[in-house]
This record gives structure tokens, sequence and C-alpha cells, in this order.
């Protein structure tokens, strides 16, 4: 790994929610750093809390918040120290922005794209709005969207084009980071072709810092120059994508892999007895324990964070033991 | 998973009976412009021919609005039939009276797209589990009771007993897709339509899904029609597959030859566009084709694919239809780039 700038240094990130049954770990001390112009790629079950991850970094929080602490550090500030007036002033759209979870649905269909799109760069006065038009058409073109199409309703998009105007939305205001939240999974299989190919060229080209929340580890090895692997609300592994996508070290990384289907290999495919444990008192121990072949009397303990070297980190009682830096 | 059988010109395997038999059939769906003048028809599905043999599993890949569903559904009789005949065991369904219907319908399991919305909130297992059975006249509480228990081991929903009281919210995706499994098996059916029955499931239980299905197929010598948008699955669980753009089965083929090579460009197209999880994706584009899938409404003429491929052949491509070609014997493409070949 380069000696790049730390862009995002996540520590002890912890979102609990509150429910009538007690609270829920969504994010339960996580802890990552990601450099400048890297992907990170977040992968995971379904509820394990990719998306409580993304939330709780841009600070879009539902209300029902029972714990919000730790510190993310974005390009030498903390966050955590600003209120929320200055964090909608200062970070959000400006530098960090988002393309959540099933967003390209949420397009108003009665107002024209232009229109939805210069609206961000407007409330931040940092264009006025014949510079914020300009802007616009220049990252439509980015995307690779015919800049008329901006005069369009959404429902004049298809699904695949609908999603790369969000893209271009968030890319407008040239944010540091942009957090994407399964970008291409409500779309075809050629149009998710054809926006990892539009991702891939902007992450070539202007040096964004990308995190790409995904449950579906094929794609992710399109942009990911990292993968992080989060079970039941933990980050279990953090790793170069090389790494992963060759040696994935914890039990349930391993096993995650076995049971993608490959199209042009043929291998055994596996697949994890059980299900994730609620994350409302969970497990004391290792989390994955219930469904782990390798567990032992050490896992009714939460595992420490091993590292394994250059910047790799695993959350599993095996590599405490050794002790063992495999990533040297 | 190795090939079943070895096939016979045009792809069918040897010694093995055709449960279900298609033959140039075509549901068209009626589209009317202020509830009254015909605005047209959305071709949705237009001119399948194949049959499906006992024991084998056919896939049917495609993106959205292909027609997968469609075919499905006319398969099962809840889409009525434009053109053409669909034949189960050598009987012509349209020969059917209202007692046949319910024979034929009992000898199909359907597996939906959806797990979530195919089972009612509101009944228990046991009841969802009884339900087809008091429809299809098994009313001996002993009989009920036994095909209960046999179905749920066979989906692996135990301890049975634990089972039975819940309601669906009750049991995580993978259990409800297992429960919808079992409902498709408890009238011992010949064939099972499978619906993307795991593509709302995680990648950890999806293999578990249908290496149920497979082990089902198995032990009852089920024929299966395999209905996915994932490439990436069909290699370990069907003996052929089937691609379908714009309401046409484009290609047919065994799994082996298919694997080894595509012949039509947009199949072409799905295998360049499917991901392996492999590090060295990341330095490399796809080549895929921009545009969209077809209005159904009003196909361009040609080939279907002729807008966005780039092999179109002009004056030709762009005008006739092609027909199915059979280039290998186990291996028909619906393109013209194989003119020379039939
Ligand atoms: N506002 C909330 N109140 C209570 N629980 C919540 C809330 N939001 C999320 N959760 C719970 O937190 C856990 C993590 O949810 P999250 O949306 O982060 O999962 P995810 O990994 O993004 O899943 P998916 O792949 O399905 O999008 C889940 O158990 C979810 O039900
Ligand atoms: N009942 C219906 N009425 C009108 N159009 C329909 C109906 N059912 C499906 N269609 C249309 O037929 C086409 C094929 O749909 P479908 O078979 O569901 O595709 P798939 O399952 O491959 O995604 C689509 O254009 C769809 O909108
Ligand atoms: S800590 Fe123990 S139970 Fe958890 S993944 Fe490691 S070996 Fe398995
Ligand atoms: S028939 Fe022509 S346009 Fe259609 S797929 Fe073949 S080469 Fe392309
Ligand atoms: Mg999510
Ligand atoms: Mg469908």
């Amino acid at each position: 790994m380069s000696d790049k700038k730390v862009m995002l240094d996540v520590q002890n990130l912890k979102l609990y929610f509150r429910t009538q049954a007690g609270p829920v770990q969504a994010v339960d001390d996580v802890s990552f750093q990601l450099k400048q112009g890297h992907t990170l790629a977040v992968v995971g079950e379904s509820g394990c809390g990719k998306s409580s991850l993304a939330k709780a970094i841009l600070r879009l929080l539902p209300r029902n918040i029972s714990t919000y602490e730790g510190s993310i550090i974005f390009d030498g500030q903390d966050l955590m120290t600003f209120d929320d007036e200055r964090f909608r002033r200062e970070i959000r759209w400006i530098n960090i922005a988002s393309v959540p979870q099933a967003s390209m649905n949420s397009l108003n269909p009665v107002v024209r794209i232009e229109d939805q799109l210069i609206e961000p760069l407007l409330v931040h006065d940092k264009f006025n709005k014949q510079k914020a038009k300009d802007r616009v058409a220049e990252v439509f073109e980015i995307v690779g969207l015919p800049v008329d199409f901006l005069q369009r309703y959404p429902f004049e998009l298809s699904g695949g084009m609908r999603q790369r105007a969000i893209i271009a939305m968030a890319l407008a205001s040239d944010p540091k980071l942009i957090v994407l939240d399964e970008p291409s999974s409500a779309l075809d299989l050629l149009s998710q072709a054809n926006l990892m190919n539009v991702l891939k060229r902007i992450k070539q080209t202007i040096n964004t810092t990308f995190i790409l929340i995904t449950h579906d580890i094929g794609t992710a090895s399109e942009l990911a120059d990292e993968v992080a692997v989060m079970y039941a609300g933990k980050m279990v592994e953090y790793a170069s994508a090389e790494y992963f996508y060759t040696d994935a070290h914890h039990p349930y990384s391993q096993k995650l892999m076995a049971s993608v289907p490959t199209l042009r290999e043929d291998k055994d495919l596996a697949f994890i007895p059980g299900q994730p444990p609620s994350l409302i008192n969970p497990p004391t121990g290792c989390r994955f324990a219930a469904r782990c072949e390798k567990r032992f009397e050490k896992c009714s303990m939460q595992p420490r964070t091993t590292d394994l070297g250059n910047g790799a980190t695993v959350q599993c009682w095996l590599f405490d033991e050794t002790g063992e830096v495999k990533h040297a | 998973m190795p090939s079943l059988a070895k096939t016979l010109p045009n792809g069918q395997p040897q010694n093995q009976k055709a449960v279900l038999r298609i033959e140039n059939l075509h549901t068209w769906f009626e589209i009317r412009r202020m509830g009254f003048f015909k605005a047209g028809d959305v071709r949705a599905l237009d001119g399948a021919t194949f049959e499906l043999y006992e024991g084998e599993t056919i896939s049917i890949v495609g993106e959205s609005g292909c027609g997968k569903s469609t075919l499905a559904k006319t398969i099962l009789g809840i889409n009525h039939i434009t053109k053409g005949s669909i034949f189960f065991e050598d009987q012509d369904l349209s020969t059917l009276d209202k007692e046949g219907w319910k024979r034929y319908r009992s000898a199909i399991g359907y597996i939906q797209q959806d797990p979530y919305g195919a089972l009612p909130p509101f009944m228990t297992v046991q009841r969802i589990l009884e339900e087809p059975m008091k429809i299809n006249g098994i009313t001996d509480r002993a009989e009920q009771k036994k095909r209960i228990r046999q179905v749920l081991e066979e989906v692996k929903l135990a301890p049975i007993e634990d089972f039975l009281p819940k309601f669906p919210h009750m049991l995580s995706g993978g259990q409800q897709q297992r429960l919808v499994i079992a409902r498709a098996m408890i009238l011992d059916p010949k064939m099972l339509i499978a619906d993307e029955p795991v593509s709302m499931l995680d990648a950890s239980v999806r293999v578990e899904i249908l290496q149920l299905l497979q082990a089902l197929q198995r032990r009852h010598n089920l024929a299966i029609l395999y209905i996915t948008h994932d490439l990436s699955t069909v290699r370990y669980f069907s003996e052929r597959i089937f691609a379908m753009y714009g309401g046409k089965i484009i290609e047919k083929s065994s799994t082996t030859g298919l694997l080894e090579k595509p012949l039509h460009p947009y199949t072409a197209a799905l295998f360049e566009a499917t991901s392996d999880p492999d590090v060295e994706n990341l330095h490399s584009f796809k080549d895929v084709p921009a545009g969209e899938p077809p209005s159904l409404l009003n196909p361009p003429p040609g080939c279907r694919f002729h807008p966005r491929c780039k092999k179109m052949i002009k004056g030709l491509c762009d005008q006739q239809m092609p027909p199915e070609i059979w280039v290998h014997e186990d291996h028909a493409a619906a393109c013209w780039l194989y003119k020379d070949q039939a």
C-alpha cells in the first residue's frame, strides 16, 4: 500500500437503535482506516449493519438512537465534535456525499432532473444557479448520460439511467468521500456492469474515495481496493482486496467466499448452516460462534482485534492465539 | 454438476420421457387506452418451443422483463395462451376439463419469485401446508399429517413440532423459502417451476436452497424449470440452459456447451457482465452493450437485439427475424451470425 494520506479514520464506532425489546447493536465497536483515492467495499449478509455503518458516518440517523459514539476522523477533523449545524454546513454533500440504498426511486417524479440535481448545490451557496447548471452538465457527462436528459423527468429514464443521475448528484459538489449503498443491486445485469464501468472510470480519473456497500462479493471485486466484512454488527475482517479474494482469514469470510457460485470456475459450493444472531442481546462471545466449525473454549469471549500487518485486521481468537503477522 | 445425459440432435437427452412439451407458445397482454381503445399487445412471450424431461433441470436466464415469469405463469395456467400449445405428459392442456386442470395443477409445484409475498401472513405453517391438500380433496387427517411430516423433513424444517404453529414472519428468509418448497412438494408433483427461488436470499443460504431442490429432484425424479437472472448459479444446477431476450428464447444449450462458449451476442454479454469474485476485475472494464431491452409493445423489426448488437448485419438483422439455428447438436442460437451453419 502506498503512503497516501488517510481520508477516513473510524475508531470504536457504535450505533445502537432503541427498540421495545432492547437496544439493537447495529454497529458495535467498529474501527478502520481508509486512504485517499481508495475504495472500501463493505460486505456481509442482510441485517449485519452495513447501511447502519453508512448512516453513522454520514450522521443520517433515525430518531430512535440509544448509543452513538466513537470517533470519526475525516480529513484530519474529528466529526464527532461537530454539532449538527456545522456537520450539515461543512460536511454533508460538500465533503461527504451519499447514494443511499434504493435511492434511484427517490427522485421526485414531477420535477425535472436538472432542478433536482442543482438543488443541493444551491443550498450550500457554493454555486450560483448558472454555475450549478454547468457543473451538473459536467457530471452528467462523467456518468455517461446525454446532457439533454437533464431536461427530462425521472420516469422518462430507465432504472440504470436514474441510478447514474443519482451518482451524478453525489459527484456534483466534488466531495472527498462518496458512500454508495447497494448502488447496483436493483439493476439488471447489463445495467449493473455499465454502472460499474462508470464508477471505475470515476475512480481512475477523479481520485474520489469511495465506500461501497454491497452484499454481492463478486460485484465488489470490480471496485474494491480494500474489503471489510461485517457480521452481526461487528467488523470481523478488514484486508486489501488482494488478500481478501485470495486468502481471507476469518472463518466467516472463508465460508462466505465458499458460498458464492462462480460462472467461470467449477468449485464445490458450501453454505453456512443456521443464521446470524439477533442484534438485541447478541451472544457475549464471538457472534459467529454458533455457526463456526472452528470454535473452541476461548470463543465464549468476544475476540480481540488482531493486526495482520499492512492495515489488515481480523477479529477471531484463532489469530490472537498465534500472534502471527500474516500480511507483512 | 456434470451434465445429466448424452444429448440427441436438438439438445434432447436420451431415453427420457418429456413431462412437458411447449409448442410455439405465445402470451400477449392486450393494452387498452382509457380502458376502451385497444392500444396494442405486450408480446411478453413470443413463440417458445421446447420439451422438459423427467429428472432434468432447464435454467431460463435473462434480464427482468424478458418474459421469464410470463412463461412460468402460462405453463401454470395463470396466464391465458394467445397462440400455441402446452402438452403435459402428451395431453394438450386446451382439452382439459375442470377436473383435468385440477389434476394438472396438483402435478406442478410452484415456487414464486418473492418468498416474502408468497406466504399468507396470518396462517400457521401447518395451515399453509394443509390448504393445498384440502383443495385437492385429501381430507384424511392421518394422510395429511403423514405428508406434512414428510415434506418438512425433506426441506429440513426440524424439529417439526416447533415449526407447525409458527407464522411466516417468525421464520428467516431461508426458512420461509424452505416452507414455500415444502408447500410446492406436498401434492407429490412431477414437475417444479422455480421462479427466481433464491434471488431474494443471502449468498450464504442461496446454495442451501438450491442444493435442497437438487436433492428433491434426485429423490423424486422431478423435472425442474429454474428461472433466474443470475448466470453464476446455473452451472451447478442445470443440465440445459435457455437464454431469453425480448420475449423470445434466443439460445438453447447443454450447460457444458454454453459454458464453453455462448453463441448469441446477448448471452455472451450476460457472461461478460457477470462478476466472479476476483481481484483482477479491478483492472478491466466490461465490454457490455449500452441501451435497454426493447419495448414488447412495439418490438424492433428483425432480431430484437439488433439495436444493441455490435455484430449486427445491416439489411439482414434489422429486417428479418433470425430462425433458431442448431450450430452444434446440443447448442442452438437464434442469430444470423450462424446462417451458414444450419
Ligand atoms: N431505526 C432502526 N431501529 C431499530 N433497528 C434498526 C433500525 N435501523 C436498522 N435497524 C436494525 O439494525 C440492523 C442492521 O441494519 P442495516 O440496515 O444496517 O443492515 P444492512 O447490513 O444494511 O442490511 P441489508 O443488506 O438488508 O441492507 C438490523 O437488525 C436492522 O433491523
Ligand atoms: N399481466 C400483465 N399485463 C400486461 N403486461 C404484462 C403482464 N405480465 C407481464 N407483463 C409484461 O410482460 C413482459 C415480461 O414480463 P415478465 O414475464 O414478468 O418478465 P421477467 O419475469 O422475465 O422479468 C414485461 O414487459 C411485463 O411488463
Ligand atoms: S473466534 Fe472462535 S467462534 Fe469466532 S470465528 Fe474465530 S474460531 Fe470461530
Ligand atoms: S441476429 Fe444479428 S443483431 Fe441479432 S444477435 Fe445475431 S448478429 Fe446480432
Ligand atoms: Mg442495507
Ligand atoms: Mg419475473
